[in-house]
């Protein structure tokens, strides 16, 4: 079986976010970018299945700038076999990284998806299901634990309530959750093993997908400063305030 | 930046691993002064030992600019960890440029850090002055017989071999010194007591007595006679990442400094507020980066194959002195919370105090660059 990994180049988690001046969108010159954490997880998952014999190859894809190269090299250091780059300056949606992703599908014959449940940029948690949809595959989103039986995948998901595990039939998309595992340091002999690894370049236009935006972004905005909190001289005026003002009582 | 993407990338990596694995047990391991054995083995899983070692035996292969930035962010993690990088290099360099291929099947064992070593040249008669060890190797049969001393070796409580300089010929001056691979376990070798230093604790140091220890003539590393030349050969690259060590530890006092002048406050605001600690963060952060720059300049002079020697030594003794006196404006920022135990800043000023002392004192440093410069000139 193949697994394929789609992974995303977003500004680092520990960046901190400033919004443009004229809140378009935030602020990206001169920022750190790395791989989207759940992407990390996916791929780290991609390679213990391939570890454990389940499959035979991980292929990493990348939908971004010519940067993104940087993020499938990391992948690969990790010990992806193989990465695609599908090269585009323009801001894609997760509806046309869906359509793109359904042609680098239909050219791989994956057995699996394994794509993170969001990105940590725009938090729009939609690629992996659109993907299923227009695939037709069956999905399993923000999975804890995967397990590839005889033509399905046991995946226990993190749902509101708990933990629900299902079957599904292969092929199938599965989008990762946090507590999944813990992603891997690339080695040393890795990282120059990943020079040498193959990176094919494509555009959307290869797999007939336009990217042009269907959404329109109105404006862009810092989240309002937390206000300053106030002491209380007793639990009779504690009790008092969460009544009448937190409303909580 | 003049780094290719691949550097950038080792460098993240190993600055990721030490903020994550490294740095959080450092003062722990600085109190208990202990050996970090499943540290080493994680480091050793992820290639951190013998970066220069080439892929053909066993190692990554990477160049020694790759090897500055990596012993930087380790030492930013946490000095002891960086120099046990650094003892692996030199010995794996040694092997991989003067080994027989029975030695250098060592260099796996080694650079998994199954096999520990320990450099094994200061004697206590012979420490900046080489010439005067008194360890001696003689003929016995084909092989030979070692008898002597060493004090102050790193690993040495925890070491399986070490390479030891010895005296194979008292009339030969410099060329009648050999290094020799010697089997720490076997008889006749003695381990001195840990000593207990003020930084890098974790390094564990002691002494080694060596009486009528039966060497084979495969503990011969390279040439009869040359081990002082060989030793002298690798002190370019010793001194390089040495520096970077050096670097790393005045980083990660920036840092906290940094960090702790933006909370801590004084006369109701921020003392990163006030010039005066704004002054000293300044300079920390100057000097730190001149130090970096001569450091990367040195390693990609040692790259390029040119004589790098001056370049090294500047390194070395600008970066070991620039980490002593910013790792005290550190713990000049955190006032007297900096001279408290268990605060970061007062390890970090303990463990930058070794790096004017050893691989060269800093003393030993500006008599080379004033060889160098009355040899050759200003410019060269």
């Amino acid at each position: 079986m193949k697994i394929l990994v789609p992974v995303k180049r977003v500004v680092d988690y520990n960046v901190k976010i400033r919004v443009k001046a004229d809140g378009s969108g935030v602020e990206l010159a001169n920022v750190k970018m790395s791989m989207n954490p759940f992407d990390e997880i996916s791929v780290e998952e991609a390679l213990r299945l391939k570890e454990a014999g389940k499959a035979e190859e991980v292929v990493v894809v990348s939908i971004g700038p010519a940067k993104a190269e940087e993020t499938l090299r990391t992948a690969l250091a990790m010990g992806a076999d193989r990465a695609v780059l599908v090269e585009t300056d323009d801001a894609v949606e997760p509806l046309a990284v869906a359509k793109i992703l359904k042609g680098v599908a239909e050219a791989e014959q994956p057995g699996l998806v394994i794509v993170g449940k969001q990105a940590i940029d725009d938090d729009s948690n939609q690629t992996g299901q659109m993907l299923s949809a227009l695939l037709g595959w069956a999905q399993a989103t923000f999975a804890s634990k995967v397990e590839i039986g005889n033509g399905s995948a046991q995946v226990t998901r993190e749902v509101d309530g708990g933990l629900q595990t299902i079957d599904v039939k292969l092929p199938a998309v599965v989008t990762t959750d946090l507590r999944l595992n813990e992603p891997r340091y690339a080695s040393l002999p890795n990282i120059m093993k990943a020079k040498k690894k193959p990176l094919d370049k494509k555009t959307p236009s290869d797999f007939g997908v336009d990217t042009a935006p269907r959404l329109k972004v109105l404006k862009t905005e810092e989240p309002s400063g937390r206000k300053a909190g106030v002491k209380v001289k007793s639990v009779a005026e504690l009790v008092e305030k969460l009544k009448t003002e937190a409303g909580v009582l | 930046m003049y780094l290719t993407e691949t550097q950038e990338q080792v460098r993240e990596m190993a600055r990721t691993f030490a903020d994550e694995v490294i740095r959080p047990m450092a003062e722990e391991l600085d109190r208990e002064e202990r050996f970090p054995a499943a540290l080493y083995d994680e480091m050793a899983k992820l290639g951190l030992f013998g970066i220069g070692v080439p892929e053909a035996l066993g190692g990554p292969g990477f160049d020694t600019l790759t090897y500055a930035l990596v012993m930087e962010e380790l030492s930013r993690g946490y000095a002891s960890v960086a120099d046990q990088c650094g003892l692996v290099e030199l010995i794996s360099t040694l092997l991989v440029r003067h080994g027989t291929e029975n030695q250098k099947a060592m260099l796996p064992e080694i650079l998994g850090m199954r096999a520990k070593v320990a450099y094994c040249i200061t004697e206590p008669e012979a420490g900046t002055d080489v010439s005067g060890i008194r360890t001696t190797a003689e003929r016995d049969g084909d092989g030979w017989r070692l008898n002597g001393g060493k004090i102050w070796i790193h690993n040495a409580p925890v070491a399986d071999y070490g390479f030891v300089l010895a005296r194979t010929d008292k009339d030969a001056g410099n060329r009648g010194m050999s290094i020799f691979i010697v089997d720490l376990h076997a008889d006749g070798v003695e381990k001195g007591p840990k000593e207990h230093k003020m930084g890098q604790r974790a390094s564990q140091v002691g002494a080694l007595n060596f009486t009528d220890v039966r060497l084979s003539a495969d503990a011969l590393l390279g040439a009869e006679g040359r081990g002082f030349h060989m030793m002298m050969c690798v002190l370019d690259k010793g001194r390089v990442g040495i520096a970077s060590l050096a670097v790393g530890i005045a980083q990660a006092g920036l840092e906290a400094a940094l960090d702790y002048a933006g909370t801590r406050k004084q006369f109701g605001k921020a003392i990163s507020d006030f010039q005066g600690v704004q002054w000293l963060l300044a300079d920390m952060a100057k000097d730190i980066e001149a130090a970096r720059l001569l450091v990367h300049s040195a390693a990609s002079k040692i790259d390029s194959g040119a004589d790098a020697t001056k370049a090294c030594s500047i390194a070395k003794c600008f970066a070991g002195d620039m980490a002593v006196q910013r790792t005290a404006d550190a713990v000049q920022v955190f006032g007297g919370s900096g001279y408290i135990r268990g605060f970061e800043v007062e390890r970090l000023y303990r463990d930058a105090k070794i790096t004017q002392i050893y691989e060269g004192t800093n003393q030993i440093q500006r008599m080379i660059i004033a060889r160098e410069l009355l040899k050759k000139g200003a410019r060269a």
